[in-house]
């Protein structure tokens, strides 16, 4: 159990998926000052995540490795991320047009977040059984949350403050994500 | 555009990662040695050339376009996912310690958007000869982009360069001179987000004062 | 009628794209499969050559018989070293992975003697992603013969590769006596 806790922890802020893996910088960069964006698009990259993982995870498993096409795994992960977007799109339009309309283009573009590929792949090359591989996506996907969410309301504050013309921007909140880095990287020694 | 025009562009004026700031997920990643860099410049070119060239080459072809159009995006993503393995597989035969270092982020360079975005932005509609010179101007640029970033964290970093394998460049006496350390935050997360920052804001500053310059040589010549 | 004719067309058109798709699957598929019998001996050669390294850091492999028993259990393969004279057990090489708590999945050669004794050891590969940079150590933790783990010393400010470090030197120190005690002459 005390694995499963050190995993879990290890994913959410010692091995954040942004602050310390540089994965998924790209939303993170985009990320709007309005809250419910950050945390809308955060849940759906989440769920995008999860499933995704799950997948790979058992395609990798008892088809790649069975036929030894382990190289196909770039091609075949991608693919089911793709789709999965795909559907995801189709059904949240139907769902909700609201939600659609406000996440515009940032639903397609989970496609490419490489947070989502590159769990994907860490699930394998860490090893992680059924689990491990669960609850390290679902940490990894909590985590991107809350940095998105920290950030997304440091970057309100810092729209309004008086910013060197040069820093405007994304140097200014590379920056902000520069200390944020040292916090949560002070955090590994705890484990 | 003038050929000439075309490939440049990549260089400077529409660089990747500086101007456009895509790729930044690898980048801050691999930044942390020359080699790294240089390394990860390398597939990024085999695969942006190629995948423009296919890309671009595909579409050129009426009858080929019309079936491909309603699913292009998906057909590039297997595209550059084929080439992207390919690459893999290459360096894992024969760049061993450059697939160890550059680890998850060669399967990566298939998220990178610049690829994706070269792919639907330009080769979708232009010549293949236009096309893959643009794939030459961009990944060049994204190098160049790389490399300087690489440079300017290592030497503050480890107080040496890599240039390739042992092949490297030690300066650390000019830290002896100073009387300082090398300062390590440089090749860590922090340290990333700082340089990154840092020659950013830098490069927007040269950028502004161009544009002021320019503006007022133009009221000048108004007069 | 109208409608009808509507669908017969997006369902064509759906099975065209399909059919693209499945073409270019296809096509990518075999590329891939030829690239993989062109490089896949030489990618197996460098993961060897790694593991072979950390060995004759310690021993001359000429000195000896050497075999590899491949085992993908508890330990992932082990290099014996018999004796030239009389095929008994000089030292055992264990190619194993642990990763502790710490979910870094570390692959070590771990070096035994016939007395028990640590003769060395190594990192062969770890499975840290770029940006973190694992320090491999030049310590020797404290363990001197492999039954006895007590004085295992990790080192402060790398505890989390310690712990993978830590579960591999307790995987081989479960299974030590019974290999040099003849589990492995078959």
């Amino acid at each position: 159990m005390d694995n499963i806790i050190a995993l879990a922890f290890t994913a959410f802020i010692a091995e954040n998926i942004i602050l310390s893996q540089f994965l998924g910088i790209c939303p993170f960069l985009g990320v709007s000052t309005k809250r419910s964006n950050a945390l809308g698009m955060g849940f759906a990259v989440l769920f995008v995540m999860l499933i995704s993982s799950m997948l790979t995870w058992v395609l990798y498993k008892y088809i790649l490795e069975a036929l030894s096409i382990e190289y196909m795994r770039t091609i075949v992960f991608i693919i089911v991320i793709a789709s999965l977007v795909q559907m995801v799109e189709i059904f949240i339009k139907k769902v909700s047009p609201g939600l659609y309309k406000a996440l515009g283009i940032y639903l397609p573009l989970i496609t490419t977040n490489c947070a989502v590929l590159g769990v994907a792949i860490l699930n394998i090359s860490k090893e992680h059984n059924f689990l491990e591989m669960i609850v390290y996506t679902t940490f990894i996907g909590l985590g991107f949350i809350f940095v998105m969410y920290i950030f997304s309301m440091l970057r309100e504050k810092i729209d309004k403050a008086p910013v060197p013309k040069a820093f405007r921007g994304i140097p200014i909140a590379l920056i902000v994500a520069a200390i944020l880095a040292i916090i949560f990287s002070r955090f590994g020694g705890i484990i | 555009m003038t050929k000439k025009e075309n490939l440049l562009k990549g260089f400077v004026k529409e660089n990747p990662l500086f101007v456009s700031v895509l790729g930044m997920c690898p980048s801050l990643a691999v930044t942390t040695s020359l080699e790294n860099a240089i390394g990860m410049g390398i597939g990024v070119f085999f695969v942006l050339v190629l995948s423009n060239l296919l890309i671009s080459l595909i579409m050129s072809n009426p009858k080929l376009a019309a079936l491909v159009k309603p699913v292009r995006i998906p057909v590039y993503i297997v595209v550059i996912a084929t080439l992207v393995t390919i690459v893999e597989m290459v360096m894992h035969a024969y760049l061993y310690d450059l697939y160890k270092s550059l680890g998850v982020f060669i399967p990566l360079i298939v998220v990178n958007c610049i690829i994706l975005g070269r792919a639907e932005a330009f080769a979708s509609s232009n010549k293949p000869i236009d096309a893959t010179l643009d794939g030459v101007g961009m990944a060049l640029g994204f190098t160049g982009a790389l490399v300087i970033i690489s440079i300017f964290r290592e030497f503050l970093g480890a107080g040496s360069i890599t240039v390739w394998g042992d092949l490297s460049l030690n300066l650390g006496f000019i830290f002896d001179f100073l009387g300082i350390e090398p300062i390590a935050m440089f090749v860590q997360p922090v340290g990333a987000f700082l340089s990154f920052g840092l020659i950013l804001a830098a490069l927007t500053a040269i950028g502004n004062k161009r544009i002021e310059k320019a503006a007022l040589n133009g009221v000048k010549a108004n007069g | 009628m109208h409608i009808q004719l509507g669908e017969v067309i997006n369902m064509n058109n759906g099975l065209k794209s399909g059919l693209v798709l499945l073409v270019l699957g296809i096509i990518c598929g075999t590329l891939l499969a030829v690239v993989n019998s062109l490089t896949a001996l030489d990618i197996q050669k460098n993961e060897e050559a790694a593991q072979f390294a950390a060995l004759e850091e310690f021993y001359n492999i000429d000195d000896y018989d050497l075999s590899v028993v491949e085992v993908n259990d508890d330990v992932d393969s082990i290099f014996v070293l018999r004796s030239k004279t009389d095929n008994s057990i000089e030292a055992l090489g264990y190619l194993v992975s642990g990763k502790g708590y710490s979910d870094v999945l570390l692959q070590m050669m771990i070096l035994i003697e016939k007395d028990f004794t640590v003769k060395g050891y190594s990192v062969v590969s770890h499975s840290e992603s770029t940006g973190f940079g694992v320090d491999i150590l030049e310590n020797d933790f404290g363990v001197s013969i492999i039954t006895d783990l007590s004085g295992f010393d990790s080192v402060a400010g790398v505890t989390r590769t310690s712990e993978g470090i830590q579960e591999c030197f307790y995987i081989v120190s479960q299974r030590v006596t019974g290999d040099f005690g003849g589990d492995l002459d078959d």
